[in-house]
């Protein structure tokens, strides 16, 4: 019997390069970057879009990544606000990776931009595994995925520095107690940041924003 | 379930190095840090399908965690992350925030996944 060592090379490596690439990339342009992750319909197209809304009555330009598997409906959505935006199809692929994002970059005119937004595929477990590159990332669950989506997934949430507990307009329908998630983690994620909110209406969007860094009011971040 | 393109990425990483290395192969061992979200069994199952007609055909694969460590910026503790949980629990989880003095961390550790070794038996491959 013999052993080959192997020099301990990341199987991923690729991709945690072109994640820094990006990183630099968006940077050097000046361009603050989001990442919303989350399961399906949790609101992530409806939060861009809120943000889209704000962030260009503050005179700030807007681009958009649109991932998902099939289709060009969020991308659409986020054309008709204003946006500039670029759709990308992940067919069978659970998440985005940044490989797929530093290609998608190339279609956007970076220069004209100041704020970016990536929406992952659907689905909360899968993105947490893949670092794009960008300032921020935030999950966005839903009431009405239940009260235990923290206990459930805790290695998820402990390593999400952001999260927004939309849909609290139907939280009494659903019998769900919003303050038990954001209990739950708290406990996970001690320095995590949570925040309430009922998107389809607005409410929560101005508070989500100053939490991700997005209520500047000039272009140097 | 991203298993399959992950186990993909390792074959192909570890296949051209075994080239100047006869013998059966035996045993796989992959380092995975213990905050990715991969699943041991569907690795497993993603492994024994995509190697075979491969050299690593019938090989068994392990999975070895690799504990999460933390690094304070505030006072300069480097080690375990603090848990929540049984310290003995399977199920407790490591918590980003510095186990002395509550401030956020870096994480040194418990990200990973690579190949330590591969280990293979000195039989010669002249059979089947
Ligand atoms: N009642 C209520 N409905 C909401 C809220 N936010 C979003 N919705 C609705 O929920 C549905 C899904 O919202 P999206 O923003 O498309 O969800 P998504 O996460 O982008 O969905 P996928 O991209 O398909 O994963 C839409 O019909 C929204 O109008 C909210 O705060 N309250
Ligand atoms: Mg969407
Ligand atoms: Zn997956
Ligand atoms: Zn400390």
């Amino acid at each position: 019997m013999h052993d080959v060592r192997f020099a301990g090379e990341d199987i991923l490596a690729r991709q945690l390069e072109l994640a820094e690439a990006n990183y630099q990339r968006l940077h050097e342009k000046r361009i603050r970057s989001i990442s919303v992750m989350g399961a399906i319909g949790s609101g992530k197209t409806t939060l861009i879009e809120q943000a889209i809304d704000r962030l260009r009555r503050q005179g700030l330009r807007v681009g958009t990544i649109a991932a998902d598997s099939a289709g060009d409906d969020d991308h659409r959505r986020f054309l008709e606000r204003g946006a500039v935006s670029v759709n990308v199809n992940t067919q069978d692929d659970c998440h985005l990776d940044a490989h797929t994002v530093h290609h998608a970059l190339d279609h956007l005119p970076l220069e004209a931009m100041d704020v970016l937004f990536v929406e992952n595929v659907g689905n909360l477990i899968c993105p947490a595994d893949f670092p794009l590159g960008t300032d921020v990332e935030i999950v966005v669950i839903s009431v009405t995925e239940g009260d235990d989506m923290v206990r459930k997934h805790p290695k998820i949430f402990a390593q999400t520095d952001f999260v927004a507990v939309n849909k609290v307009d139907l939280a009494a329908a659903v019998g769900v107690n919003p303050q038990r998630i954001v209990d739950d983690y708290a406990r996970v994620n001690p320095h995590g940041k949570v925040i309430l909110t009922s998107l389809r209406s607005g409410e929560g969007i101005d508070a989500l924003l100053d939490l991700l860094g997005l209520r500047c009011t000039s272009t140097q971040w | 379930m991203h298993e399959y393109s992950v186990v993909d990425a390792l074959i192909s990483a570890v296949l051209p190095r075994l080239t100047e290395h006869p013998g059966r192969v035996k045993t796989l061992v992959l380092k995975k840090g213990e905050l990715r979200i991969l699943s041991d069994r569907a690795l497993g199952n993603a492994f024994e399908i995509l190697s075979h007609g491969t050299r690593l055909a019938g090989a068994q694969l392990v999975v070895e965690v690799v504990p999460t460590v933390v690094a304070c910026p505030a006072c300069g503790y480097r080690g375990a992350a603090g848990r929540l949980g049984e310290a003995d629990d399977h199920f407790s989880i490591p918590v980003l925030a510095c186990p002395e003095c509550t401030a956020p961390v870096d994480v040194v550790a418990g990200r990973e996944l690579y190949v330590d070794h591969v280990t293979l038996s000195d039989e010669p491959l002249t059979d089947a």
